[in-house]
């Protein structure tokens, strides 16, 4: 589904050049549920943008359904973005001036959908995360948890093959961060893969499989021993 | 199109889009009565005068001592205007067109009338004015020698009957649909005394020394006559006709005849045709000039305040454009959310402004002596005004549509 070789990102101000990824390696296969993590700095946002074709990359390759995506002008990386790839973002970024339905409705008009076929899509996704009675709402009338259920709606109602979530709990008290971590396995266990980013160890532990980035270069804590999983872990408590 | 989103978020924008909208509301309003004005203003002061304005000058002098023999000067200038090299017509006249002084008289057509038909310049000429103006005569004949009647100094006009020669404009003012206008009669004011003017002629256009008046529609300034009358001056004035190119010189040539040292006159004035109209209407453009300048301005106004609002919710919206990149958008996809936008707040405001721009019509139409606004002008500033809008937006959504899809996750 999606795959990175020898990726690397590159910063560079006026000033200083930062190497946000270097050799960066990952394979991620169709319907995983993989958790990303690693200190605060580590790259984590910056693969997470590039794998979504939010951001482009230095050097490198990567390759979505084995396809490269490097040279893919500005409209096509639109339209992958709109047809395979669905975000969740830690601050929810609901558009405030939309109710609900409007929110979902966002992505699926860029979609060319006609307007029953919206309306269907955004009844359905609202319903998958419970909040189908909300429609008319606005998002300032909702707590987190529900924000973040609806962007999950939103992100969902294209009916999109990967799903990348930034830290979806981390504006969540733990109560809401898990019902937002229960739906999206739902969702996983329905087909979609998910590559979620997140600080929580807990909520780690509970993906198929954790993928720790230190320093820009990932570590696979599944192929390294026990022991430096725990360490790992520590360091990474230790930061946040 | 994402007309009932848009509109959604402009209904929880209430102020910036009632801002916006009443500016070019009011745009549109002044713009449209603006354009209507000055079109009817720029048309006023190109109207035809009926005049062969190129090659007519007129001449006036004054005199510093008493004139012995008024009738012979007269003649003698006329003489001598007429063997000046390219000078084809002179005659002696009361008033020129659009020199901005002369003569008006009433007229009535039936001696039982109370007040008059309408009021009409009264041209005064010893010999034809038809030739020395180089009107166009469409009716009749001119007036001949044998029609001239001489006044000396210190008589009264005479009685009449006598022949005149009127504008077409007089014809459809008092006598309207008449095809067969000569030999009817006139009456100089009104009542049983008033004097008979018997139509030998109609010219196709002769304007008033006062073009049109600026205060009402009633009076387009071109109900003229012209009645044979040679009256006695110290002062004359004389209408001449040159050959093309050649009215320059004769106009110097006429001076140094007219006015020599010792010869006891002062010059009057000494005007071409060309300069009349300048000067006659040389307020109307500058007024023009005026408001076409604030007009410019106010749309420059209206524009920076569309830009300024623009730009206001652009950076005010710098999050949810990087999320709306994110979830899809193309960068066309952004660019057109805000023409639209713009557009249906433009539109908002247009429909506002039709209303008013009628309103404020309808005020000034009959201070202005205009008709009811055309709507071709309405349809102008609405266009414009959308046009203007357009233009205004494209720069701040062009920017909207570089914030780069990576703002959806790094900025706060
Ligand atoms: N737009 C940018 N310009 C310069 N440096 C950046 C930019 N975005 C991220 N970085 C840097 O890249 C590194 C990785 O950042 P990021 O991927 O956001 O880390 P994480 O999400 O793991 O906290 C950091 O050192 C960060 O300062
Ligand atoms: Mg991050």
């Amino acid at each position: 589904m999606l795959q990175m070789r020898k990726l690397s990102k590159v910063y560079r101000t006026h000033l200083i050049e930062t190497h946000a990824l270097r050799g960066f390696d990952i394979h991620v296969r169709e319907g995983e549920f993989v958790a990303v993590t690693g200190p605060s700095g580590s790259g984590k946002t910056t693969f997470l943008n590039i794998a979504g074709l939010l951001e482009e990359f230095t050097d490198g390759e990567y390759l979505i359904d084995g396809v490269p995506v490097r040279g893919l002008d500005d409209n096509a990386r639109s339209r992958l973005r709109n047809e395979k790839i669905g975000f969740i973002f830690q601050g929810f970024n609901m558009i405030p001036d939309l109710n609900l339905f409007d929110n979902v409705d966002v992505p699926l008009r860029y979609r060319g959908f006609k307007a029953p076929e919206r309306k269907a899509r955004i009844e359905h996704a609202l319903e998958r995360v419970g909040l189908a009675s909300r429609m008319k709402h606005y998002p300032a009338e909702l707590s987190g948890g529900q924000q973040q259920r609806v962007a999950i709606a939103r992100a969902l109602a294209g009916d999109p093959r990967l799903l990348l979530a930034d830290e979806p709990t981390g504006n969540l008290d733990s109560a809401m961060a898990r019902g937002v971590m229960e739906l999206l396995e739902e969702i996983n266990a329905q087909g979609t893969t998910i590559v979620m980013v997140t600080h929580d160890p807990e909520l780690a532990q509970r993906a198929q499989r954790n993928v720790h980035i230190i320093d820009g270069q990932v570590s696979d804590l599944e192929h390294v021993t026990p022991l430096a999983r725990v360490a790992a872990r520590g360091a990474e408590a230790a930061v946040a | 199109m994402e007309i009932k989103p848009i509109l959604s978020t402009l209904m929880r924008n209430k102020t910036g889009v009632f801002v916006i909208a009443a500016q070019v509301a009011l745009t549109l309003a002044i713009v449209a009565n603006v354009f209507y004005i000055v079109r009817d203003r720029l048309a006023e002061a190109n109207r035809p005068s009926g005049v062969d304005e190129d090659n007519t000058f007129m001449i006036g002098v004054g005199a510093y001592r008493p004139v012995v023999d008024p009738m012979a000067d007269i003649a003698r200038d006329l003489a001598g205007l007429r063997a000046l090299p390219g000078v084809t017509h002179a005659t002696l006249a009361n008033q020129m067109p659009l020199a901005q002084s002369g003569n008006n008289s009433g007229v009535s057509v039936d001696r039982s009338q109370q007040q008059i038909s309408t009021s009409v310049a009264f041209y005064e000429a010893a010999d034809s004015l038809v030739d020395a103006l180089g009107l166009k005569l469409v009716a009749g004949r001119d007036l001949a020698p044998s029609d001239v009647i001489e006044i000396q100094v210190g008589e009264n006009s005479p009685e009449g009957p006598f022949p005149v020669v009127v504008t077409q404009a007089l014809i459809d003012k008092v006598f309207p649909g008449e095809t067969q206008p000569i030999g009817k009669l006139l009456y100089l004011g009104v009542g049983p005394n008033a004097d008979e003017l018997r139509i030998v002629g109609v010219v196709e256009a002769l304007t008033t020394p006062w073009g049109r008046a600026s205060w009402g529609l009633a009076n387009r300034g071109d109900v003229s006559m012209i009645v044979p009358f040679r009256r006695a001056t110290d002062s004359p004035l004389y209408i001449v006709r040159t050959e093309p190119g050649a009215r320059a010189a004769a106009m110097k040539a006429a001076e140094a005849l007219l006015v020599k040292p010792g010869n006891g006159r002062v010059l009057g004035a000494n005007r071409s045709m060309t300069e009349l109209r300048e000067r006659r209407y040389r307020s109307d453009r500058f007024m023009v000039g005026l408001m076409g300048t604030m007009t410019g301005l106010l749309l420059v106004v209206t524009a920076s305040g569309i830009l300024g609002m623009a730009s206001l919710w652009v950076n005010q919206r710098r999050k949810q454009i990087g999320v709306r990149r994110a979830l899809g958008a193309t960068r066309f996809d952004i660019v057109r959310y805000y023409l639209t936008e713009n557009f249906i707040v433009t539109g908002i405001g247009i429909v506002v402004g039709i209303g008013l721009a009628f309103a404020l019509n309808a005020m000034v139409a009959s201070e202005l002596g205009l008709e009811r606004l055309p709507l071709a002008h309405l349809g102008i500033g609405v266009v414009l005004l959308w046009v203007i809008g357009q233009i205004a937006a494209y720069a701040p959504a062009r920017r909207a549509s570089l914030i780069a899809p990576a703002t959806a996750t790094r900025s706060v």
